[in-house]
């Protein structure tokens, strides 16, 4: 016949004429975009710029990691497998301590990682002045963090006193393969040669060094089977990895980051798309009339949904385009975002693969909200020219069938992107019961606004318009409140951080710590200090059984949090602190019990349940010891004050154990430095922790942190705005007319302000303050539950959230109903007459 | 210039539309006056400018030249704040399609201009009405629950509720089945007698005119005639 299959002009002109609908949904199109494409991208950067080589960022093919320093087996087994020259081994310590300055007036606690000629075995160091580390490191010298520079206010070629030694500053390192990012340590790198490890005195039994032996294997080589090999040679607390099964702290970090940025990304995405079924449904109903003329001159219903569905795939596609575009130069903005979290260096790093993943998916759920108004097409009968649309229809199977394919989509989603599947589901419950909750609280709001009758005329207008035919004020209210319960719950959780650990620090609480004292250093250090603290005696133990049960390490290292599997500071003493009170037990110890007894704080039950009488099985540096538990103790109040999971009887064997010596005082402020310094000087093996300081560092990683979550948010918000304005758009009509009727019945100008202004009002209100609520409840959880801080509930700074959503939402709203209230009477009349 | 007797005046009212470059007039140069408590018929073919010139009387729309005076005040220049009084305490309207606001019950709607100018007595005054006019027990229900010829009663209220000085109907029973435009045009004509105002009607039915003092008729936006129906008024 050759009569086209789609008529081009058709198409354009059903766009060209939809102005603000077109606008707006192209707008939600592209906010679902943008925010999948830049989460995406930022996984892409950090995995391709941070993550890219496993074996750079573990160290090694194989990895041996321990607390204390390697077991015979072990290095007899390591020597073996480089003998035959079948690995290249390398060691490396890492541990705190303090570097002063050649004068030792200034000092700074820092990181110091020392290593073996060939280091790094993978990747590079790389250096402000360019030059090759292997060649820079070498003993008597130390290539540094810029911060430590800055700090101490010292330059290259300056001299660091380390322990006993004395270091001269070589060079400064930018970027090591196994640390990209330096937010995880607290202090400054500080490279040093293996062969100074003697010379700084600082490594002795006891010490908390972090011992690692880096293996590269010879070009072939069976990794897995060697690293079997060597796990059969290691003893307890030795760990053996491949670069394939080290789960990095940092590959941690980032994973369970990006995914909780994903879960915000699917958020906007459900937003966007209540927003592109909110405009297209307004877009749709402008062309009702057309649409039924069409009809009524016989083009078929295929002929109409097939345009109808163009003219979304073509606004769906532009949207996906500057989407992309924008969600690509998004990348370019990201380290500035991140503000030093991430590296600098960090480029934008887009796959193809991410592209078209975010792409894809947001084209299926383009298409899928898009569905249900497409479908609705087929209503539109010939005789709608005759007849004006009184009432909205009802909803039938296949948006319901719509709705569940939505639910599965995204609930897959959520799931696919989390590898714990049991977090993901709790996370979407709650997303699902935040949703839920969001729509029932917004539905018994309205209800009851709708009996109580106020005086205000203009209120009870307002109250009127938002129960209108066609008004989206559940979506809306929904969308929002739940938008911003998420963005104010972040708010809430910050200020409560804040305030526990960094602004409200207690005035009586210690902000100084001293570890590993040595027993016989007690009287100098008190002489020292001017006064004499409270000693708190540390043994390191592990936990091997409970009741003959063994613990397995590796299984407990796998549980979120804390875990039975680590290394346990033990202590002995016959009193209870003042912050502890017992929650089992009628004393610190029982009479009745037979044999070594145990006190334990009521976190170790939290990781496995243990009753008075319980027998706890300890490895005290190699010496096996059985305690039955005494007593189970709580903290009464969450406090800087030391604790400890494990206390002894005074008199018990721990007195006797390797053991160092802890302690915690206050200083004012200003004379920390002063006295870290003297310490460090004089006591070189102990190391001072500043709490003040890391307080201060925490501070600022956690604001930076939920900025990043606030930017991410603030596209949810977005997206509900535009649920506003798609709401308004889809009602113009019914707008309008309410417009002229009040003003042919008298009404001035200002009333029919009013009336507009208050129902935006109204919506921010209801959407502020329910998201209030949820965020309220939502952070006292997160502070009571997994911060376990006091919980502040901020009235003040939570009324000024409300009241700046409600003065936002007005914005959005009066600014997309200002057409509407400027129509002249009779033009919305003729047209109402019309229809 | 308004005349003492005279509830309204026009003189001249034209009103045109520029399309590409022509000029097309939907009236041009309609001078009239309606005495106080008159009713005034304008009739005319469809398309006749029937309804943009009961929308220019009644300050809905700007003429394009031309000024509309009521009672001593030029109300062609007024902004829409300053014509809100002369709307809701002179003006009444009752319009073909019946123009309720969907979201207010019917007493709701009648109530709302007593309501904008404050008047303390609205419910009482809509009740009354509501009575007057047949819908007792249907004060609740909302327009969509009101058959049509319903929505003209209540609209016929809601004109009514201020006591205005003339009353605007366009077509007001154009949307009604015989039966009922009767009872509306019936209860619109006692009413107005009852509420001595001034009706000014868009309509086609000669029978409709018969019942008016005088009708004017218009043929492509010019005035073609005038028939005065009672000896009281001359054109």
């Amino acid at each position: 016949m050759g009569r086209p299959m789609l008529h081009r002009r058709f198409i354009f002109r059903q766009i060209t004429r939809s102005g603000k609908q077109a606008l707006v949904l192209v707008l939600c199109v592209m906010l679902s975009i943008v925010s999948l494409v830049s989460i995406s991208g930022l996984g892409d950067s950090i995995r391709q710029n941070l993550l890219k080589d496993a074996r750079a960022l573990h160290g090694g093919d194989i990895i041996l990691h321990s607390r204390s320093p390697f077991s015979a087996p072990l290095e007899a087994a390591v020597s073996k497998l480089t003998a035959r020259g079948e690995a290249k081994s390398l060691r490396v310590l890492e541990f705190n301590s303090v570097v002063l300055n050649e004068k030792k007036d200034a000092s700074l606690l820092s990181n110091l990682k020392l290593v073996e000629s060939g280091y790094p075995l993978y990747g590079k160091v790389t250096l402000a002045s360019g030059r090759s580390f292997p060649a820079v490191l070498a003993p008597g010298g130390a290539i540094v963090g810029q911060v430590l520079l800055d700090r101490l206010h010292l330059s290259v070629g300056d001299r660091i006193c380390v322990g006993k030694a004395t270091l001269v500053i070589r060079d400064v390192v930018v970027n090591e393969p196994d640390r990209p990012v330096s937010f995880f340590s607290f202090g400054p790198r500080v490279f040093i040669h293996m062969d100074d490890a003697n010379r700084l005195g600082l490594i002795s039994r006891g010490s908390r060094i972090e011992y690692s032996l880096l293996l590269k294997t010879a070009q072939g080589a069976n990794i897995e089977k060697i690293a079997e090999t060597l796990r059969a040679s290691a003893e307890k607390g030795e760990r053996v990895e491949t670069y394939r099964s080290a789960r990095s702290r940092i590959k941690r970090f980032f994973d369970n980051f990006l995914f909780f940025l994903s879960l915000i990304a699917i958020f906007t995405l459900i937003l966007s798309g209540i927003g592109i079924q909110s405009s297209l449904t307004a877009l749709i109903r402008e062309k009702r009339r057309s649409i039924a003329v069409m009809r009524a001159v016989g083009a078929t219903g295929g002929f109409i949904s097939g345009h109808f569905v163009a003219v979304v795939a073509l606004l769906g596609l532009f949207g996906t385009i500057l989407g992309t575009l924008f969600g690509y130069w998004l990348q370019y903005l990201m380290p500035a975002l991140f503000g030093g979290l991430l590296p600098g260096t960090l480029r934008p790093g887009l796959s193809w693969l991410s592209a078209t993943q975010g792409i894809v998916l947001g084209v299926l759920v383009v298409s899928l909200f898009a569905f249900v108004p497409l479908y609705r097409l087929r209503e539109v009968k010939p005789v709608a020219v005759f007849r004006k649309e009184t009432a909205a229809s009802r909803k039938g199977v296949v948006a319901y069938i719509s709705m569940a394919a939505l639910t599965l989509l995204f609930a897959g989603m959520i799931l696919w992107q989390l590898e714990d599947k049991r977090i993901g589901a709790w996370l979407l419950l709650g997303l699902a019961g935040l949703i839920v909750l969001s729509g029932l609280a917004s539905q018994a709001v309205l209800s009851l606004l709708g009996k109580i009758s106020f005086k205000s005329l203009a209120l009870r207008q307002a109250l009127r318009g938002l129960h209108r035919p066609g008004n989206a004020t559940r979506a809306i209210l929904i969308t929002l409140s739940a938008s911003f319960s998420v963005l104010f719950c972040i708010y809430l959780v910050e200020k409560n951080l804040n305030a526990t650990f960094v602004r409200s620090y207690p005035a009586n609480a210690p902000n100084l710590f001293f570890i590993d004292i040595q027993p016989d250093q007690i009287q100098q250090f008190s002489d020292t200090l001017g006064f004499a603290p409270r000693y708190y005696p540390v043994v390191r133990a592990r936990l091997t059984a409970i009741n003959d049960e063994k613990i397995d390490p590796e299984a407990q290292r796998t549980r979120r949090g804390d875990n039975l599997g680590r290394t346990f500071n033990l202590t002995y003493r016959d009193d209870l602190l003042d912050d502890e009170a017992l929650l089992a037990g009628t004393a610190l110890f029982g009479k009745n019990i037979q044999g070594l007894q145990v006190s334990v704080l009521d976190t170790v039950t939290e990781m496995h349940p243990l009753s008075i009488g319980d027998r706890l099985q300890f490895n005290i540096q190699g010496v096996p010891v059985e305690a039955t538990v005494s007593s189970i103790r709580t903290r009464t109040r969450e406090s800087i004050e030391p604790f400890f999971y494990f206390v002894f009887p005074g008199d018990s064997l721990l007195k006797d154990a390797p053991q160092t010596i802890f302690t915690a005082i206050r200083l004012p402020r200003a004379d920390i430095g002063k006295m870290q310094s003297r310490i460090a000087a004089k006591f070189p093996n102990v190391t001072p922790i500043d709490v003040t300081q890391i307080i201060a560092d925490f501070a600022t990683i956690l604001e930076k942190l939920t900025l990043v979550i606030r930017f991410f948010t603030a596209l949810g918000i977005a997206a509900g705005l535009l649920i506003i304005i798609s709401s308004i758009l889809a009602t113009r009509l019914a707008r309008a007319a309410e417009t002229v009727y009040y003003k042919i019945l008298g009404a001035r100008g200002r009333f029919v302000s009013a009336v507009f202004t208050l129902e935006n009002l109204l919506i921010g209100l209801l959407s502020g303050l329910l998201g209030l609520l949820f965020s309220q409840v939502g952070a006292m959880i997160i502070s009571v539950r997994i911060f376990k801080i006091d919980y502040r509930f901020y009235p003040a700074q939570s009324l000024l959230m409300v009241a700046a959503t409600m003065l936002m939402v007005v914005i959005v709203g009066m600014s997309a109903s200002v057409s509407i209230l400027r129509q002249r009477p009779m033009a919305v009349l003729r047209e109402q007459t019309e229809e | 210039m308004a005349t003492h007797l005279n509830i309204l005046t026009a003189r001249d009212l034209s009103k045109s539309y520029r399309i590409a470059d022509r000029e097309i007039y939907i009236l041009e140069n309609i001078s009239l006056e309606v005495q106080a408590g008159e009713f005034l018929i304008v009739a005319g073919a469809s398309g006749s400018g029937k309804t943009t010139l009961l929308s220019l009387l009644s300050g809905l729309d700007r003429p394009t030249d031309g000024r509309v005076w009521i009672e001593e005040t030029d109300i062609t220049d007024l902004t829409e704040d300053a014509l809100a009084p002369y709307r809701n305490r002179s003006f009444g309207f009752v319009f073909q399609s019946f123009h309720l606001v969907p979201s207010l019950d019917a007493r709701e709607n009648i109530m709302f201009p007593a309501e904008l100018r404050g008047d303390p007595l609205a419910r009482e005054k809509a009740d009354r009405l509501i009575a007057r006019v047949g819908l007792d027990g249907r004060h609740t229900n909302f327009p969509h629950q009101l058959s049509g010829g319903e929505k003209q009663r209540v609209a016929l209220c809601r004109a009514l509720i201020n006591t205005p000085k003339i009353i605007f109907a366009d077509e007001p029973t154009g949307n009604l089945d015989s039966e009922n435009s009767a009872v509306i045009l019936d209860l619109l004509l006692d009413l107005r007698k009852e509420y001595g105002a001034t009706l000014i009607m868009v309509t086609h039915s000669p029978e409709i005119a018969a019942r008016a003092d005088r009708t004017i008729l218009l043929k492509d936006g010019r005035i073609a005639g005038e028939t005065v129906h009672g000896a009281a008024h001359a054109p």
